[in-house]
């Protein structure tokens, strides 16, 4: 065997080995692709069941939306439906509130009104009560001395039947000594004169003199019928006095009476009384005012 | 198998049936990886040849 043929061998040799080895360890290191095909393929059909139970979901899903939209749409239409019926009854309240407030505000103002008039009128019963007072003190002090005049006049009818038995006492002496005196006076052919009464005659009663009207006359500066007040353009310095009565008139038109309260030199407020309920029978300012009608 | 003596130099040289046995080796391991490849095939693929 030549030495070429032997160096061929041993090249040979070692380049089997060698790629052997190579070969080896390339075929057990490599994938298996079968398998990984298999599993791929197993996860297509996977994925691809699950898409159509996706779709078959995703088309009962949207029927049911469908449906769901539909009964929502009727609801949405009947809650609009109660909505503009909760309006119109929260327009009808909101309107009912407005005029109980307003109702409220005026009968505030009416309440406040009645107050004032209220205090008003227990300032002129607190006036009146004092001047009640007062005069029942007076009438008391009119009656003491009503009793001491009766006394008196008691007495002096006692004085007046004592003088008056007196006088008939003297006038039937003045008759026993005129006759006497008749008597010895017609021996001479005489009579007596009728006598003459020393003091002079009273009368039984005396005129007395003519009264005059005030007839003082103004007009209303200024109304307020809530309180029933009014004041009159002419006061103490016109000879106005308290407790006076004026009448109020508008043309020929009889409006009121007004009752003096409080005087100043120029003006005087007053009471109207006998107000009357139509509007323009209301006293007003520039009405005329006077004592006499 | 006994080395050859050559009678001018005194060289000890390799027999003849060492390279035989040396290709027996090779031959073996090429045809051991011939059969480790075709069980690979066989069994990862069902089959030796044929492509699916």
């Amino acid at each position: 065997m030549s030495t070429l043929t032997k160096v061929l061998i041993v090249l040979l040799t070692i380049a089997s080995i060698f790629l052997c080895g190579i070969v080896v360890t390339y075929v057990a290191s490599a994938d298996n692709f079968k398998q990984k095909y298999d599993n791929l393929y197993n996860g297509y059909q996977a994925a691809k069941k699950n898409e159509d139970n996706a779709k078959t979901q995703l088309n009962s899903t949207i029927e049911e939306k469908d449906r769901n939209t539909e009964k929502l749409g009727e609801q949405i239409a009947s809650l609009d439906e109660q909505i503009n019926k909760l309006k119109s009854d929260l327009a009808n309240a909101e309107r009912d509130r407005d005029d109980a407030n307003r109702k409220v505000n005026n009968w505030a103002a009416i309440v406040m009104d009645f107050s004032k008039t209220i205090e008003n009128n227990e300032k002129l019963v607190k006036g009146a009560l004092t001047e009640r007072d007062l005069k029942e003190a007076e009438l008391i002090k009119q009656g003491k001395e009503l009793k001491d005049t009766t006394a008196a006049l008691m007495e002096n009818m006692a004085i007046v039947t004592q003088l008056q038995d007196e006088s008939k006492r003297l006038l039937e002496e003045k008759t026993e000594l005129q006759n006497k005196l008749d008597q010895y006076l017609r021996q001479f052919g005489k009579a007596i004169a009728e006598p003459t009464p020393v003091t002079a005659v009273q009368e039984a009663a005396r005129l007395t003199p003519p009264t005059k009207d005030i007839d003082l006359n103004g007009s209303i500066t200024e109304v307020d019928l809530k309180n029933l007040l009014a004041e009159v353009s002419i006061g103490a310095a016109n000879g106005v006095k308290e407790g006076m009565r004026f009448h109020l008139t508008r043309g020929d038109k009889f409006i009121c009476d007004i009752v003096i309260l409080d005087v100043w030199p120029e003006k005087a407020v007053g009471w109207l009384e006998l107000v009357q309920d139509q509007p323009q029978d209301k006293p007003q300012v520039n009405d005329r005012v006077s004592t006499n009608l | 198998m006994s080395p050859v003596v050559q009678s001018h130099g005194k060289k000890i040289v390799a027999a003849d049936n060492l390279y035989t046995v040396v290709l027996a080796v090779a031959f073996f391991v090429v045809l051991a990886v011939a059969m480790f490849v075709a069980y690979q095939c066989y069994t990862q693929y069902n089959t030796i040849f044929k492509i699916q």
